[in-house]
């Protein structure tokens, strides 16, 4: 009798920890990958098309442009002959083999938070699993006079501090943690969504001050706050909101454009459920920066444009954008963006809803799979008059309450962003 | 998956759907996020609409979502929820439609053609809204609708046409 009820106690644990049981832990060059994905080094360190990690990306800096580099195992251009140290430094110090200073486009100020279990794993991945490729990194274009890298160590010390590490808060739950943990370590998203300061150093590096991940404008677009601004931030995103946005690219509040595709296309869809979830825990607890009043929708517009109006913004609208954004300014989410509410719509900076309109948005990969949903370009078919007063349409319609932009902000962003001119657009570092 | 900046394409499951073609109700078995474009023309073989650009920017895929315009090639099925659609093939059916037909017949306005299914579904839901169009609502209610034989001056000719003829 009794070894009937351990044998059954014995298929229950089975069939309850089945996955478990069936799983051996994953490897340190498994956990590597993982880590190297939820960093998303491979956005900066390829060019598309190119080998995984073998560098060449150009990137901008207020000195002039650089480019990533090779960091695959390779011996000769590579870093093959890094040490587990050597590899240490350069990851969350910022300083690399042969002692030069990295410039902050490497957001070592953020991996400075990555504990020393996840640098070893990451070691691992990088020299054990990477295939090495043989690609001469690119010198960088900073005049000579400019290219010293000792002020970058005066740098360090200021804006950096000793690098401390991550310093979890007993306050809050494992979850809060590791999600603080994942936002403000691996995932650097303060490259992008922390305003930089007059040294082009991210204002804050983590959760205690207002200005971390408060909102930024870089490569003519502007990266949305995360915090709880009710309008313009992600106080209207419930948990599943925001895991359903890093997992797809969409939700039912709008799309990832600009570099969030780079994010969507290698990172965040392939992070586990339970860390898309902390990392949701953990956004939802940053306060907001000002008290804004959730955007209330307002039919008057859609009403108007089926009556037709005389707003010029209105017959770009009509013409251009309503068959698929609706008159009612909701299109088709979570695969279309609404317009009517959204946080990119409502921002002060309207770089983001401008660039769009005259660039389209590139595709989305979310594992692989593209969406087949994309916003075309009006760079050709739309005056600067016209997209000023389509979007400022866009910006106060159904209940948004956003400033009018005017032509000459189009104007600039056409010029910063054509695709045709002798000084393209380059990714700022992030 | 190795990490690369090109990644495989990987699939994701499908669902019924039940929508209302053309007055029929119509079920398919389909991924969500396909464009309503596709269903119309590979699994319900409705193939009047036109596939131009897939992106918006031609008009030859336009349909009628409860009488408005829409991209078909723009319209993911699960977002066609209870919504009536009308495609080129229906648009008969209606008196305006009819006109339509009619003046684009007497005025010989297709060239190629390939555009036309979608230029008689802006021009048919701008008359249904609006009977006497003026020059400026014609341009607009027409302007995402491209046409590479440029018969443009035939088409307002032909909507002010339907126009008289619903008038009379």
């Amino acid at each position: 009798m009794n070894r009937m009820v351990l044998l059954a106690a014995f298929l229950i644990s089975l069939l309850m920890g089945g996955s478990a049981w069936a799983q051996t832990p994953p490897s340190p060059t498994a956990r590597g990958e993982y880590l190297a994905r939820a960093g998303d080094c491979v956005a900066c360190h390829s060019t598309p098309g190119g080998k995984a990690f073998a560098g060449g990306l150009k990137m901008g800096t207020p000195l002039g442009a650089i480019y990533a580099t090779n960091i695959t195992p390779d011996i000769e251009t590579g870093i093959g002959t890094y040490t587990e140290q050597e590899f240490d430094r350069a990851v969350r110090r910022g300083v690399a083999k042969d002692g030069r200073r990295l410039y902050p486009a490497m957001p070592y100020p953020s991996y400075a938070k990555l504990s020393d279990d996840d640098v070893q794993v990451l070691y691992e991945y990088f020299m054990r699993a990477v295939p090495p490729a043989h690609q001469v990194n690119q010198p960088s274009e900073i005049p000579t006079l400019l290219k010293p890298r000792w002020p970058m160590a005066v740098w360090n010390a200021v804006f950096v501090g000793g690098g401390n590490g991550f310093t979890s808060d007993p306050q809050h739950d494992a979850a809060w943690n590791r999600g603080a943990y994942l936002v403000e370590g691996p995932g650097h998203c303060g490259a992008c969504h922390t305003a930089r300061g007059i040294a082009y150093e991210e204002k804050a590096l983590d959760r205690s001050s207002l200005a971390f991940l408060a909102g930024a404008n870089l490569d003519g677009w502007y990266a949305p706050s995360l915090r709880q601004n009710r309008a313009t931030g992600l106080g209207g995103w419930s948990k599943e909101d925001i895991v359903a946005f890093l997992k797809t690219g969409h939700n039912k509040h709008g799309s990832a454009y600009g570099s969030m595709r780079d994010v969507i296309n290698n990172s965040t869809p392939y992070l586990t459920d339970e860390d898309l979830n902390d990392i949701a825990v953990y956004l939802t607890s940053l306060p907001a920066t000002v008290e804004e009043k959730a955007p209330v929708y307002d039919d008057a517009t859609a009403t108007a444009l089926a009556e037709g109006s005389s707003d010029p913004g209105a017959a770009v609208y009509a013409g251009q954008c309503q068959s698929c954004h609706k008159e009612t300014g909701g299109a088709a989410p979570p695969f279309l963006p609404a317009l009517a509410g959204n946080p990119t719509v409502l921002d002060r900076d309207a770089s983001s809803l401008i660039n769009i309109v005259l660039n389209g948005s590139a595709p989305l990969m979310a594992k692989g799979a593209p969406s087949p949903y994309r916003m075309p370009q009006y760079r050709a078919q739309l005056s600067n008059q016209q997209v000023a007063e389509v979007v400022s349409f866009i910006r106060s319609g159904w209940g948004n309450n956003a400033p009018r932009v005017s032509a000459g902000d189009v104007a600039t962003l056409r010029k910063s962003t054509d695709p045709a001119s002798d000084q393209p657009v380059i990714l700022r570092m992030r | 998956m190795l990490i690369g900046k090109t990644d495989r394409v990987e699939f994701c499951g499908t669902m019924k759907y039940s929508v209302e073609i053309n007055g029929a109700k119509r079920t398919v078995d389909i991924d969500g996020e396909t464009p309503l474009l596709w269903v119309l023309r590979d699994t319900l073989d409705l193939k009047g609409t036109k596939f131009g650009c897939g992106a918006a920017q031609c008009g030859a895929c336009t349909v009628h979502m409860n009488g408005h315009p829409i991209r078909a090639c723009q319209t993911p099925i699960a977002s066609v929820g209870d919504a009536r659609i009308t495609t080129i093939e229906a648009i008969g059916d209606s008196k305006v439609g009819k006109h339509v037909q009619e003046a684009w017949i007497e005025l010989d306005v297709p060239q190629c053609g390939y555009c036309q299914a979608g230029q008689i579904m802006s021009a048919t839901a701008l008359l249904t809204r609006n009977p006497a169009p003026t020059d400026h609502d014609i341009n607009v209610a027409m302007s995402g609708n491209v046409c590479r034989c440029a018969t443009y001056t035939r088409i307002r000719a032909a909507i002010k046409h339907a126009a008289k003829a619903g008038s009379i």
